[in-house]
């Protein structure tokens, strides 16, 4: 059954946005709603952390509300760890991690997880694996039995493997078929980092993944897979004390990783327009990203770089979103996000419009930056922004998922309790002029972008060149991005 | 993750748990004392003078509330010409009333640190907000004025049906699995408004006048039609006092005209072909099924999770892991005011074979209508119903919603907490009684995305080939 909503937008993964309207009699005073919200402020839970022999880094935290038990295991590596031209290598060892190990083959593997009502599986990341799963408190044994067995013991049984591999592939053409909401940043990325590592398709591409063996991940588990990159942190309804002896013996013999972590280069913003025009012939509307290099996870300004994208595109009566939806009804919706990572990621806006309003919308895009980096947000807006940040921030850390993503979160990027603890001080205390430098660094100048757009090539060829020079291919082409397109 | 992604549909077929009740003295035991129903105890609910029911679940845990405000109107309660209005209204109904004007409904929201959005189904509208507990008044005088004093502009209208289209577009026009599901639910049902697509036709979502709109929030916007959900950080007596300030005065309305169209059993199998550019074909099933308040409604939950949920469920092994001819598949039961759809997806590879994929599925769905399914098949979807019952007790959203399903579609929120052992209380036999019933050939619609190729791709094609 599909929900129709009101709203479908934001690909915001930090933050978010802005009306500019001027206030009025309904508007409340800032500085007495600030304090009611930031008095709600969330802290993280105590943790008991260890560290195993091996380097392995175990923080657990014991919650009772409901009987679930929730964990989330980051590996340092992911997708850094492609080597070249093997684009998707850690998505489809991510994939055979989870087709048999130790004991169990694919099936019986798959059947001892849903058999008591349990989820497990493992994403690929930009920089990590992450394995998440969630079981009843009651089967918290079994849990970690299938954890350590699917870390340290997977099969990669070859005929798993091939049909595995076949199915990835499928799924990339498959997917082209479908709402390209989501497709389109792989395609941004691949274009805006080029060779960077940042570029590469998290899941490969067609032409990248079809060729890989299994020596391939072989090579692949042995460097980057290793009781040395992990970080597992687990919250619950448990006993901290003994499940801490539980997996101490389950994981304290792991080996480490053959390689040291891979390292990211530097990323920085470009200069100069490039625009990627992607041609589905049978579009009857364009989705577009702009933008640029934005920020890292660890940077000192990540709240005000925040505050900047809620009042841009975060929420929605955000300025993106009030342009572009709500004034002229021109889009379902408008939105913009900061993806971080260890090296600053992407900072791009994002909608889609019928074909025939393709300039306009963009036109409107860029009018907007302009303005906002111009001007920033007045001082109603600035504090609207940070109640909207200050109130929504408590609902991130409801479940014990959540928690735990938060806590490996954390660990990986070297931040560690205050980073939540001070978060709704740090956005009361937010300075006008400190967010002003944070937007006019983040927010693309003009004559620096990068353009994006799946659309009907045909029909908004001629647009697309208005934007700067324009690199064509197709959607059903077997990459995300043009040859011509490495840096 | 995958689970997490089920949950929207679990959700749903959770809605049909409340009717099956063989209650266990051992289970609801079980359900007493542990601690979501030990927190549900807290929850006290009370009915305005004009109609509309307050139901409160205190959560002290984190700081924060969710409110949902559930109204029994969705597209089945359309017809030809108005198609996709009760979505289009909930779209209306942020767009500016007596004391917030245009725009100030959001604004005014968000600026007391509250985030909003809704939702528009077959059977119902809900509308969502999610704030901090020092927001509570401003929320409640937020929707008191909406929902007295909705102002109706013309030009608003014209502007949203833009952002409507956009949303059509999105979902069904260039999304083929939208499409095919679309023109598979028009063929399913050729009496009952089911048969209607939320989003709307085309053209009558070009066509909607003022006074459609305007007789439609007549007619459903009334208190008496509504049912109210606060869950989180709030005490009841403070709920209960705001509702009496802020929505009391608002007035009752007659009861809307109730729809009694009943859809005919079908008498043989419906196909229907789409033709479309994709890189892949696609097969969807849709089997006339139950109402989400049916005696069988469990045991066809439970049946279609040991079909299609996780990688060790029936269909997934045999489509996906053993044949190779799909590399996804899908299940879905709806659980309406009226009988509604039982669903299975099926994605398959680029040149996929959609004759075989229909013959495969037409076995499988054969052996659960002959023979029981095994003791570890049921126990095993029995554990995920109940797993995933707990994991909307996790959140105040999962909370308010959890509680207005069953509030709605059965009648009394308590049979949210009897869920559990009703799922329990099925048996094999009864799993394959209702798959016996559902999955009949004569009772499917059968619908087959053919991929083509763009013309001018098969010239490019022909030139490379040169």
């Amino acid at each position: 059954m599909k929900g129709w909503t009101k709203t479908a937008l934001v690909l915001g993964l930090t933050a978010s946005m802005a009306g500019a309207q001027q206030p009025s009699a309904a508007a409340p005073k800032p500085q007495t709603v600030q304090r009611d919200a930031a008095r709600d402020s969330v802290k993280l839970p105590k943790a008991r952390v260890l560290t195993l022999k091996n380097g392995a880094l175990v923080q657990l935290v014991e919650d009772h509300d409901v009987p679930l038990v929730s964990f989330s295991a980051r590996l340092r590596g992911g997708a850094l760890g492609d080597p070249q031209g093997k684009e998707g290598l850690a998505a489809l060892t991510a994939e055979l991690l989870q087709k048999g190990a130790g004991a169990r083959d694919a099936h019986q593997f798959a059947e001892a997880v849903d058999s008591v009502g349990g989820s497990l599986a493992v994403y690929p990341g930009r920089e990590s694996l992450d394995v998440m799963g969630q079981f009843m408190s009651r089967d918290t044994a079994l849990m970690v039995e299938l954890l350590a067995d699917l870390l340290q013991r997977p099969r990669f049984d070859p005929a798993e493997l091939e049909k595995t591999r076949a199915r990835m592939v499928s799924e990339l053409a498959a997917e082209k078929d479908g709402d390209l909401r989501g497709l389109i940043g792989t395609y941004f990325q691949a274009f805006h980092f080029g060779a960077h590592p940042y570029g590469r398709p998290l899941g490969g591409c067609e032409a990248s993944l079809a060729p890989l063996q299994r020596e391939d991940v072989l090579a692949y588990a042995r460097a980057h897979l290793g009781g040395d990159r992990l970080i597992l942190s687990v919250v619950g309804d448990f006993d901290a004390k003994q499940l801490a002896t539980r997996l101490e013996k389950a994981l304290g013999g792991w080996a480490r990783a053959a390689s040291p972590a891979p390292v990211a280069p530097p990323t920085q913003p470009l200069k100069g327009r490039r625009v990627l025009l992607v041609d589905k012939p049978d579009a009857t509307q364009t989705y577009f990203w702009v933008g640029n290099t934005g920020i890292s996870r660890t940077d000192p300004s990540l709240v005000d770089v925040s505050l900047t994208n809620t009042a841009l595109g975060g929420r929605f009566t955000s300025l993106l979103n009030t342009a572009l939806r709500i004034k002229s009804g021109l889009t379902y919706g408008a939105g913009s996000a900061v993806i971080t990572t260890t090296q600053p990621g992407v900072f791009a806006v994002s909608s889609y419009t019928k074909t025939e309003s393709t300039t306009q919308a963009l036109d409107l895009v860029l009018e907007i930056l302009a303005g906002y980096r111009q001007q920033g947000m007045d001082a109603a807006t600035l504090a609207s922004t940070q109640e909207y940040m200050l109130g929504q921030f408590p609902p991130t850390l409801e479940t014990s998922l959540q928690l735990a993503t938060k806590f490996s979160e954390l660990a990986f990027y070297g931040l560690d309790a205050r980073d939540v603890d001070d978060f709704s001080t740090r956005v009361s205390s937010a300075e006008p002029a400190r967010v002003l430098a944070a937007l006019q660094r983040v927010v693309p100048a003009s004559e620096d972008l990068t353009l994006v757009l799946i659309g009907k090539a045909a029909d908004i060829r001629e647009a697309a060149r208005k934007y700067g020079p324009v690199t064509e291919m197709r959607l059903s082409d077997p990459f995300f991005a043009p040859p011509q397109a490495g840096r | 993750m995958l689970r997490q992604k089920l949950y929207i549909t679990g959700l749903f077929l959770l809605a049909g748990t409340s009717a099956c009740a063989q209650g266990r003295a051992a289970a609801a035991e079980t359900a007493v004392t542990t601690p979501a129903a030990k927190a549900g105890a807290r929850i006290q609910e009370r009915v305005l003078k004009n109609g509309l029911k307050v139901i409160v679940w205190p959560v002290p845990a984190n700081p924060s509330v969710s409110l949902y405000n559930w109204f029994r109107v969705g597209s089945r309660n359309e017809r030809p010409g108005i198609t996709g209005l009760s979505h289009f209204f909930e779209h209306m109904m942020f767009n500016g009333a007596k004391k917030y004007g245009p725009g100030e409904f959001d604004r005014v929201m968000e600026a007391h640190g509250g985030r909003n959005n809704a939702y528009t189904s077959e059977d119902v509208t809900v509308y969502q907000d999610w704030f901090p507990r020092s927001a509570l008044e401003t929320i409640f005088d937020l929707e008191a004025d909406r929902l007295a004093n909705l102002s109706i502009d013309p030009k608003v209208v014209e502007s949203e049906r833009g952002v409507v289209y956009s949303e059509r577009r999105s979902s069904v026009d260039n999304d083929n699995s939208g499409l095919l599901m679309e023109q598979v639910q028009a063929t399913a049902f050729v009496a009952h408004p089911y048969q209607i697509p939320v989003i709307g036709w085309p053209s009558d979502i070009e066509g909607w006048t003022q006074q459609d709109l305007e007789r439609y929030f007549r007619t459903y916007y009334a208190p008496n039609n509504a049912t109210l959900l606060v869950v989180g950080a709030v005490t009841p007596s403070d709920v209960f006092a705001l509702a009496e300030k802020y929505l009391e005065p608002i007035p009752a309305q007659p009861a809307p005209e109730p729809v009694h169209t009943v859809e005919p059993v079908q008498q043989g199998e419906r196909r229907v072909v789409v033709r479309k550019l994709a890189q892949a074909p696609l097969v969807h099933m849709a089997f006339h099924g139950l109402r989400g308040r049916d005696a069988e409604a469990p045991a066809l939950d439970l049946l279609v999770r040991i079909l299609t949920e996780g990688d060790s469920s029936r269909l997934h092994r045999r489509l996906v892991e053993e044949e190779r001819v799909a590399i996804r598949v899908q299940g879905s039961r709806g659980a309406g005011f009226d009988p509604s759809l039982t669903w299975v997806f099926v994605d398959l590879p680029p040149g996929g074979d959609p004759a075989r994929v229909e013959a495969l599925l037409d076995e499988e769905l054969a052996r659960v209508s002959t023979t029981e399914v095994t003791d570890a098949e049921l126990r095993k979807a029995k554990n995920i119903a109940v797993a995933d019952f707990w994991r909307y007790l996790e959140t105040n959203s999962g909370r308010a919603q959890a509680l207005g399903t069953y509030e709605v579609f059965h009648g009394d929120w308590k049979e949210l907490f009897r869920a559990p052992e009703r799922y329990e209380a099925v048996t094999r036999e009864q799993v394959r009684q209702v798959a016996a019933k559902v999955f009949g050939r004569d009772n499917r619609t059968v619908g087959v995305l053919v991929p083509e190729t763009a013309s001018s791709e098969a010239e490019q094609m022909q030139e490379a080939a040169r």
